[in-house]
């Protein structure tokens, strides 16, 4: 797949291509935001990853463009210095389809280029049991095995963890996550998503150790990580 | 014109005017009346005693009655004469005009007992007013078998005051210009003792001091006569022979007591007896008269200069009765200073002095009224509603009127003053203090009005700062040095600045001092000054790092080592941008459920942890409370706690995270490690911003801004942040939130 690395520092492309290499896509290259505004009238990419910080027409500007110029446009991965709680949820808000502060792992760039990827590809299918690290899900009876171990759960908190399970290294905004699992458009009490979350948080013990955390987009939403212990 | 100039002219006409009059008035005796008057009534106070050694032979009523109708024969004269010498007198004075010549054998017999002795005997001339042949006077002598005799011949001249009353004689009369002077009769008999009077002092008319009436020995003519009187009645007596009688018309007035007519011969008895006594009452000198006269005058003027008018009316009285007192001062030392004029120029020059005063009062307040209207910064002359006050009447209204202006206007500027926004106050040129404002007052919480500007000071200025003060305030105002900056001992920082107030002709007024509290300024400086350290040392110190490390081979561990330098550096910039970014907004709180902010701190440090084989004992008994919290900061807040954990644990150590919930209104997070604890000297201050730059070393070197951090967060979160050692000996540091 084609991914757009729109970055103007020659260090962070490298760093970029050799990814987007790696995980076996075509990495394409701009330095500057009006030449990829051109490039993206004419080609078709899987994934841009923008910076906010490029020259010409800015990362948010881009966004914002894209959402009304291209609507069959590729995801977006904002990544930049910009670490603010703020500015991140701005960016999500506009259309970024995820948000990496620099500097972060390889091993979690990576994660996220790839389940950006995958979810552009099509969700995997729908399958009765489904294998992630030690977690093993079965949908059928909505339980959810470690080691063995059974753990017993509502059916809105194996919902939310096999919605998490399901995007691993995406971000979910807040709405998407409610609407998938309540089903509405109404604004549930926050405390309510949080309180879920953290149940399913402890009962599952989704920690670092275990493979997995749970990451709070502050003002936004969440991520499942995956944690890679290669080295 | 102004003021001063014209009341100084105005000064000057009247003291000129006074003195001419005053001159006139002495010249032409305006005040005689006045003068006369006050002489009887003085002198009458003083009367001297009779003189016992004058004897008057008088020929009075009885005498008439029994030697019949004057003239008489001179032949009775001749007999008196006779029988008074038998008596051994001193001397006689007969005054008994015998200018033509009788019957020649009379004559010749009297003239014998004349000359016949022992005691000299002094005659009359008279003089003929107006003479003949243009002459003022003439000369009538006795008739010569007469003036051969007598031992002398005297004049016996009455002299008149203005009003008619006899206060004075001339002891000379001279009636012609350059030619004979005759001496007084009395003067005759008084120099046949054998003292003459020097030519000057009979020249001048001296004033009789008279004594009471009635009061001189008197002996009938007629009962000298008869033989009737002892011998030492007469013996050595000055005898004065002459008519009493009511009908010889020899009598006039004197200021002698009530009715105050006394015969000629007991004027000359006065005469004598002063004469006598040398106690005549002398007529100041001209000069002298003019000198005491205008002196109190101008002195009174001299005093309308300096003294206020109410002190110039005392005064004024006192010139009065220093001038009376000075007139009976006189008298007693036989000198007579007629005051009449002396008062008339007090009485004078004060009312004039008020009148034209007043006069260019009026003028001046007119003309400063206009001035100000012109000005523009009072209102117009109100139009006088009155009609009735007169025209001072109405400038004083018109002046109080702008004086009201004036107060208004000085209210507002006080007003002005108390309100001003920076502390201020005025000292005069005494350096007291004369003038503070409200933020002042509240400043120093006390009311420094009154004080002196160093006392002032000592409550201002923290006492190592009072030299700078000093100096600053010591120096002139052209001097360099714009202001002093000095510290409160109340923590605060000030600047001041001190001006000077001249009025329009450079007099100093005082001084201005403006106080500004600059502390935030300063704080702010610090906080720069803390930056700057910031960048200069712990920004730098990991890219110092970086930079020897790629000098050497970069393998695997020296990679690692970069990268935590690289960390290290984001870490504090964002730490950096953070507390800057709480210092300039609101605190904009959610609900945050603590515990998993807390547990997704510590995932996001698991590979740090995990590299030294360092893990998490998580114990959650805050059942799923919710706090009010920015979460981004207090993530990082914990972020940095767990992360001075793992730093300063040894490998393979475990780390515990409490999240406590205490009671049901607060939640407590804890993080103990299992290091070497933190040294105690060192806890007071391990929050305060950058505590670990510089000088601290071993435990705290090199935590960067994360304490700082941490304490600025908790604090805006409500909450409070502890350090201590746990009893295992590990550091334990801890914050506490209220529950939301």
């Amino acid at each position: 797949m084609r991914v757009v690395i729109a970055d103007d520092e020659a260090d962070v492309v490298t760093f970029l291509k050799s990814i987007v290499e790696e995980l076996g896509h075509i990495a394409v290259s701009f330095a500057d935001g009006n030449k990829l505004a051109q490039a993206l009238m004419r080609e078709t990419f899987d994934l841009v990853i923008l910076d906010w910080n490029i020259p010409g027409k800015d990362g948010i500007d881009l966004l914002k463009w894209m959402q009304t110029a291209l609507p069959e446009h590729p995801p977006v991965i904002m990544m930049t210095n910009r670490s603010a709680k703020k500015d991140i949820s701005d960016a999500l808000n506009a259309g970024a389809d995820d948000y990496i502060t620099k500097p972060e792992d390889r091993s979690v760039v990576a994660a996220r280029i790839n389940a950006m990827l995958r979810r552009n590809a099509g969700a995997g299918a729908f399958d009765a049991e489904a294998v992630y690290g030690k977690y093993h899900l079965n949908r059928l009876d909505q339980s959810v095995t470690v080691n063995g171990e059974t753990i017993t759960m509502t059916a809105k908190e194996f919902e939310l963890a096999d919605l998490f399970f399901r995007n691993a290294d995406r971000t979910l905004s807040r709405n998407y996550i409610m609407e998938t699992i309540w089903r509405t458009n109404a604004v549930l009490a926050t405390r309510t998503l949080d309180m879920h979350i953290s149940r399913v948080r402890a009962k599952l013990d989704l920690q670092p150790e275990n493979g997995f955390r749970i990451f709070t987009v502050f003002g936004y939403g969440y991520r499942l990580e995956t944690i890679t212990t290669s080295n | 014109m102004n003021l001063r100039r014209r009341l100084a002219v105005e000064w000057l006409a009247i003291g000129l005017f006074a003195t001419c009059l005053l001159v006139a008035t002495l010249f032409w005796r305006g005040t005689a009346s006045f003068d006369h008057l006050l002489y009887d009534q003085l002198s009458a106070a003083q009367r001297p005693p009779a003189d016992g050694d004058i004897l008057i032979v008088a020929i009075d009523d009885t005498s008439l009655s029994a030697l019949g109708k004057w003239p008489w024969d001179r032949d009775i004269h001749a007999r008196l004469i006779t029988k008074l010498q038998q008596k051994n007198p001193r001397a006689i004075a007969f005054d008994i005009l015998l200018s033509e010549p009788g019957p020649p054998d009379a004559d010749q017999r009297l003239a014998a007992a004349m000359a016949a002795g022992p005691a000299p005997l002094y005659i009359p001339l008279h003089f003929n007013a107006p003479g003949s042949n243009g002459r003022d006077y003439d000369t009538i002598l006795p008739a010569p078998a007469f003036a051969q005799v007598a031992a002398g011949i005297g004049h016996v001249n009455i002299l008149f005051d203005d009003d008619g009353i006899v206060r004075r004689t001339s002891l000379c009369f001279t009636p012609d210009k350059g030619g004979k002077t005759w001496p007084h009769l009395i003067t005759r008999l008084f120099e046949s003792k054998g003292q003459p009077l020097s030519k000057s002092e009979c020249s001048n008319p001296l004033l009789i001091p008279y004594a009471a009436r009635g009061s001189f020995s008197e002996i009938s003519y007629a009962d000298i006569l008869n033989g009737d009187v002892p011998e030492e009645l007469v013996r050595g007596k000055n005898i004065i022979v002459g008519a009493t009688a009511a009908g010889m018309g020899d009598n006039f007035p004197t200021p002698n007591g009530a009715g105050g007519m006394l015969s000629g011969v007991e004027v000359m008895a006065n005469v004598l007896a002063a004469s006598r006594r040398n106690d005549f009452i002398r007529p100041l000198p001209d000069s002298w008269t003019y000198a005491l006269t205008l002196a109190p005058m101008w002195l009174l003027m001299v005093g309308f200069l300096r003294f206020r008018p109410r002190v110039v009316l005392v005064v004024s009285l006192i010139s009065l009765a220093g001038i009376l007192a000075i007139s009976i001062a006189l008298l007693f030392s036989r000198l007579w200073f007629p005051p009449g004029a002396a008062l008339l120029g007090i009485l004078l020059v004060y009312p004039l002095w008020g009148w034209r005063r007043l006069q260019a009062m009026s003028v001046f307040m007119d003309s400063e009224l206009r001035a100000l209207e012109q000005s523009g910064e009072v209102r117009p002359l109100p139009i006088p509603s009155n009609q009735t006050t007169d025209i001072v009447g109405r400038q004083s209204e018109a002046l109080a009127s702008a004086i009201d202006h004036m107060r208004d206007l000085r209210r507002f500027v006080s007003d002005t003053l108390a309100d001003l926004p920076d502390p201020m106050f005025v000292t005069d040129p005494e350096d007291r203090v004369t003038l503070t404002n409200k933020l002042l007052n509240e400043s120093l919480e006390k009311d420094i009005s009154g004080w002196l500007l160093t006392d002032a000071l000592d409550l201002m200025v923290v006492a190592e700062q009072r030299p700078a003060v000093d100096h600053y305030i010591g120096q002139p105002q052209a001097k360099g040095q714009e202001y002093v900056r000095f510290v409160s001992p109340a923590d605060k920082t000030f600047v001041m600045r001190r001006s000077e107030v001249r009025s329009d002709s450079g007099v100093l007024h005082g001084h201005i001092h403006y106080l500004t509290d600059i502390t935030a300024l300063a704080k702010a400086e610090r906080d720069r000054e803390e930056v700057l350290q910031l960048l200069s040392h712990d920004m730098r110190a990991p890219q110092s790092s970086i930079i020897a490390l790629l000098d050497g081979p970069v393998d695997a561990d020296a990679k690692k080592r970069i990268e935590r330098n690289a960390r290290r550096t984001i870490q504090l910039a964002q730490d950096f941008v953070e507390i800057a970014r709480m210092g300039e907004t609101d605190f904009a709180g959610e609900d945050v459920l603590l515990a998993d902010l807390v547990r997704e701190a510590a995932d996001s440090l698991w590979p740090l942890a995990r590299e030294r084989g360092i893990s998490f004992s998580v114990r959650d008994t805050s059942d799923s409370a919710f706090v009010l919290a920015e979460p981004e900061s207090l993530h990082r807040a914990i972020c940095n706690l767990v992360d001075n954990a793992i730093k300063f644990s040894p490998a393979d150590a475990v780390i515990g995270i409490e999240i406590d919930r205490q009671d049901g209104a607060n939640v407590t997070v804890t993080i103990s490690d299992s290091g070497d604890g933190i040294e105690a000297d060192l806890l007071p201050s391990l929050f305060t911003r950058f505590a670990s730059t510089g000088q601290h070393a071993g435990r705290v070197k090199g935590l960067g801004l994360g304490l700082a951090f941490v304490h600025a967060v908790i604090t805006r979160h409500n909450g409070t942040v502890r350090a201590g050692n746990g009893d295992a000996g590990g550091a334990r540091f801890s914050f506490t939130l209220p529950v939301a």
